[in-house]
């Protein structure tokens, strides 16, 4: 088992290098001059002479694969250079936003976690009943509506019509309502239909069949066995979509004013502030690499014989 | 197999106890005071909005701090009134030698920084030399390429000593960045503040008392403040990137004013002006969204094509249509409400037959059969540029490509991410483009010293103009005059070359929009584009 973390420890290396090499390559064949983006940013008139001494200072007039081995020698150091908006080291400036992202992506996961088991368990059981109808609704809801939408719509009736919750801003509890019910909405959406077939799905299994033989009462087959392995798809699916709510939700941080990562993002868009974007494209892709790395120990974790697999494989 | 389903179950309630250990340890902000819960009920207070963070209140740089949040916290010499009148402020009174080379400024007695140490000449010149001391961050200011030298004559005397004269001096100090002072305690030791301030030390009427990056910044009276005390004892503005939560906070009344360019949607603010629970404003034009025809381009070069060009598509239509009411048709490329703008011209009105009849005479004839005009074979054919991120420039130069399809000129539009629309405009490489001046207090002299100065696209764009060498000339003149009458005259002449050429095609006057809630009183909007508005404001119970 050891040697297999290893080695998927291992594989996540080339994965992060291929990254940087995108990031690199998307920002080069990209129309925006980086020199001429610092200047702008830095409001100083871009003449012929500064923007030479500006290509010097970036390393921009060295060969390309000059400079692609330079960047992944400073992002191997940590060192992800200065915003060209601010002059400030970046790697400060993400890990300042990273709370409240934290907080958010965090939130939203324990409200999907704590409605979509329930809701995904008891429309299995009761399937085509009310309940189950209830949450078919919600999971196309859910599914299809687009988050920005969502958010104005909590706003106007949470907030603006019934006055129960602040329109934006980070701070107390109900600051994080609204945001956190938009982001988990999708996530209830997709765990409550995962949870329900596969919840179905055991249900057809010998297993239960040999239980009801042995007379055990159906609620204790459901509860006491079925759940327990129907629930292992969640799991899954709930640390892939970590490393998304992790990078930031770009656009619930937007339409709620949250201060944390997808905003930071957005505004170095809007400033072509090209080391912010490729930071951030980097730190995302290592993150979204992390959380598939974690998804496969817990399956492992779960079900040994992954590794075995592994081994024979190998 | 059931073992591993307990080792589900363990696993989420491990996850849950962990997320949610988390989720307290983001949260250990919770009890802290909000922005909301600080107000008193007998403070004077009000809340904004404002689209991006307030940045480092640093004087002397630019990005990413915000112009209205440092006008808050410093001051200039010379303040920049309506109709570009210029008044004392820090300096009671100036005087300017005969060959307007020297500036002796005479330093309001009494006033002291928010920390309460003194504003004197020395600190005037410490400012100064920062400023100086990174001349390429300041270049585009034409007083700072102008300043030779400073210096601290005595206590409440400041000398500035220009290489050559230059007119719009005071208009240049008048600016909000990069001439403005930090008290000493502000300066970093090694006294270079294009690094950053150590903190925001200023003599205005506001000090920034509480700041949290990107989600609020609380503003004080100034204790110490030497001028009439702002009627309001506070003004928090909340960072809401978002327009329509903007308007939905506002709705809520959680802000009590929404102010700026493009802060929120024309529809938003069509809406809220309808709603007779809120007040709401516009201001005087603060600047032209005009189009700048490159006259290096064979068409463009006849000034007939220009001119067909711009009696050739509906101006009042097109801007009542895109920018529902927010702007207004412009004739005059500069409006009238700027120092020395104040000229009458005919506008060049919507005539299809006159447009025709233009690109006739100047041999762009219409083969029959085609929808193009062409000339010596080749098809009056033209590409206009515009930035893709902005929805009216996009409206505009589609409602232009089919206007102006109508009198047989094909119309190739382009969206450009921005910094390439400025590259290839610096560049000279279009055909059209859109192009803005400055506002006050830069203008006019700023927009003249663009039509002469090279760099800039717009002294480009003008190359073929049969007078450029006379319009260079005069611009020189205007900018070094030190009579006033003098430069009225040059003013008006280049002015006046400049609308009949049409290379420069006025399109509309850009507007500030407030919208505030009804208890907010006397709101006016400040003469200087980037000032703040909030020392008028009152707020009744």
């Amino acid at each position: 088992m050891i040697s297999y973390i290893g080695r998927r420890i291992l594989a996540v290396i080339p994965i992060v290098l291929f990254a940087i090499f995108i990031t690199f390559v998307l920002i080069r064949i990209s129309p925006v001059d980086p020199a001429e983006a610092y200047l702008t940013a830095a409001h100083i008139q871009p003449t012929e002479e500064i923007l030479a001494e500006k290509r010097k200072e970036f390393g921009l007039d060295q060969p390309l694969h000059i400079q692609y081995v330079q960047t992944v020698m400073k992002i191997c150091r940590l060192d992800f250079g200065k915003s060209y908006l601010t002059n400030e080291p970046i790697i400060e400036e993400m890990t300042e936003r990273i709370p409240a992202t934290m907080q958010l992506a965090v939130s939203s996961i324990v409200l999907a976690i704590v409605i979509s088991i329930p809701l995904g368990f008891l429309s299995a059981i009761y399937k085509n009943s009310l309940i189950d109808k209830c949450s078919r609704l919600l999971s196309f809801f859910g599914a299809s509506i687009p988050q920005f939408w969502l958010g104005y719509l909590l706003i106007f009736f949470f907030s603006v019509k019934l006055d129960l919750f602040p329109v934006e801003g980070r701070g107390s509890w109900q600051h994080l309502v609204l945001p956190a019910v938009t982001l988990s909405l999708a996530l209830i959406a997709i765990y409550t239909r995962l949870l329900r077939s596969s919840v179905l799905e055991q249900l057809q299994e010998s297993y239960v069949l040999y239980a009801r033989t042995r007379g055990l009462r159906e609620r204790t087959i459901v509860a006491k066995h079925v759940l327990k392995i129907a629930i292992t798809p969640v799991i899954t699916g709930l640390g892939m979509n970590m490393g998304k709510l992790m990078t930031g939700t770009i656009i619930v941080e937007q339409v709620f004013s949250w201060p944390g990562f997808g905003r930071y993002f957005v505004e170095a868009i809007f400033n072509r502030d090209l080391p912010v974007i490729q930071s951030y494209v980097i730190f995302a892709a290592c993150l979204f690499v992390v959380c598939n790395l974690i998804v496969d120990l817990v399956q492992l974790y779960m079900d040994p014989r992954i590794s075995l697999k592994g081994r024979k494989d190998s | 197999m059931f073992n591993s389903g307990k080792k589900a179950i363990l696993l989420m309630v491990g996850m849950i106890l962990l997320l949610s250990t988390a989720l307290m340890g983001c949260n250990s902000q919770e009890n802290a005071p909000t922005v909301e819960q600080d107000a008193s009920p007998t403070e004077k207070a009000i809340t904004v909005s404002w689209p991006r963070d307030i940045g480092p209140m640093n004087p002397h740089t630019y990005n990413p701090s915000q112009l209205f949040a440092q006008s808050m916290i410093y001051e200039p010499l010379v303040s920049y009134k309506e109709g570009g009148k210029l008044e004392p402020h820090l300096a009671e009174s100036w005087s300017i030698s005969e060959d307007g080379k020297e500036y002796t400024f005479k330093l309001r007695k009494n006033v002291k920084f928010s920390d309460g140490t003194p504003f004197n000449a020395a600190i005037v010149k410490k400012n100064f030399d920062a400023v100086m001391s990174n001349p390429k961050l300041h270049s585009w200011l034409g007083v700072i390429s102008a300043l030779e030298k400073t210096e601290a004559v005595d206590e409440q005397t400041f000398k500035m000593i220009l290489k050559a004269p230059y007119y719009p001096t005071l208009q240049d100090l008048s600016l909000v960045r990069p001439v403005r002072f930090l008290g000493e305690a502000g300066f970093p030791d090694d006294g270079d503040t294009s690094k950053g301030v150590k903190k925001p030390v200023g003599t205005g009427p506001w000090m920034l008392s509480e700041y949290k990056k990107d989600e609020y910044a609380v503003f004080t009276r100034n204790p110490n403040y030497w001028g009439e005390a702002p009627k309001l004892d506070k003004v928090t503005v909340k960072i809401i990137p978002d327009a329509e939560t903007r308007v939905m906070a506002f709705e809520k009344g959680e802000l009590d004013l929404i102010y700026g360019e493009g802060v929120i949607s024309m529809d938003s603010f069509n809406q809220l002006k309808a709603s007779d629970k809120y007040g709401s404003k516009l201001s005087e034009p603060v600047g032209t969204r005009s189009l700048l025809l490159n006259t290096t381009n064979e068409k463009l070069a006849d000034q007939r094509v220009r001119l067909a060009l711009q009696h050739g598509f509906n101006k009042q239509a097109m801007v009542e249509g895109i920018t529902l009411g927010l702007e207004e048709k412009a004739d005059n490329i500069l409006s009238k409400n700027f120092p020395y703008t104040n000229i009458d011209v005919a506008p060049v009105e919507y005539n299809v037959e006159k447009a025709s009849a233009y690109l006739d005479e100047a041999g762009w004839k219409l083969p029959a059969g085609k929808t193009v005009r062409e000339k010596d074979g080749q098809p009056l054919e033209l590409e206009l540029i515009y930035d893709k991120t902005d929805p009216i420039q996009k409206a505009m130069a589609e409602t232009m490509q089919a206007e102006w399809a109508a009198i047989g000129v094909k119309l190739n539009i382009t969206g450009l991410e921005l910094t390439v629309q400025i590259k290839r405009r610096r560049a000279g490489e279009f055909d059209i483009d859109f192009w803005y001046n400055y506002g006050a207090p830069y203008d006019p002299h700023s927009f003249i010293n663009v039509v002469a100065e090279k760099g800039w696209g717009v002294s480009e764009a003008h190359s073929r103009v049969p007078m450029k060498a006379e319009l260079d000339k005069q611009v020189k003149e205007a900018l070094a005059s030190t009579d006033e009458t003098k430069r009225q005259e040059l003013y008006g002449s280049i002015l006046k070359t400049l609308q009949e050429q049409s290379a420069i095609v006025p399109v509309s006057y850009i507007k500030k929009t407030v919208v505030y809630q009804k208890n907010v009183k006397a709101f006016s909007f400040p003469a200087n584009r980037d000032e703040h508005p909030f020392n008028s404001i009152e707020v009744s119970e």
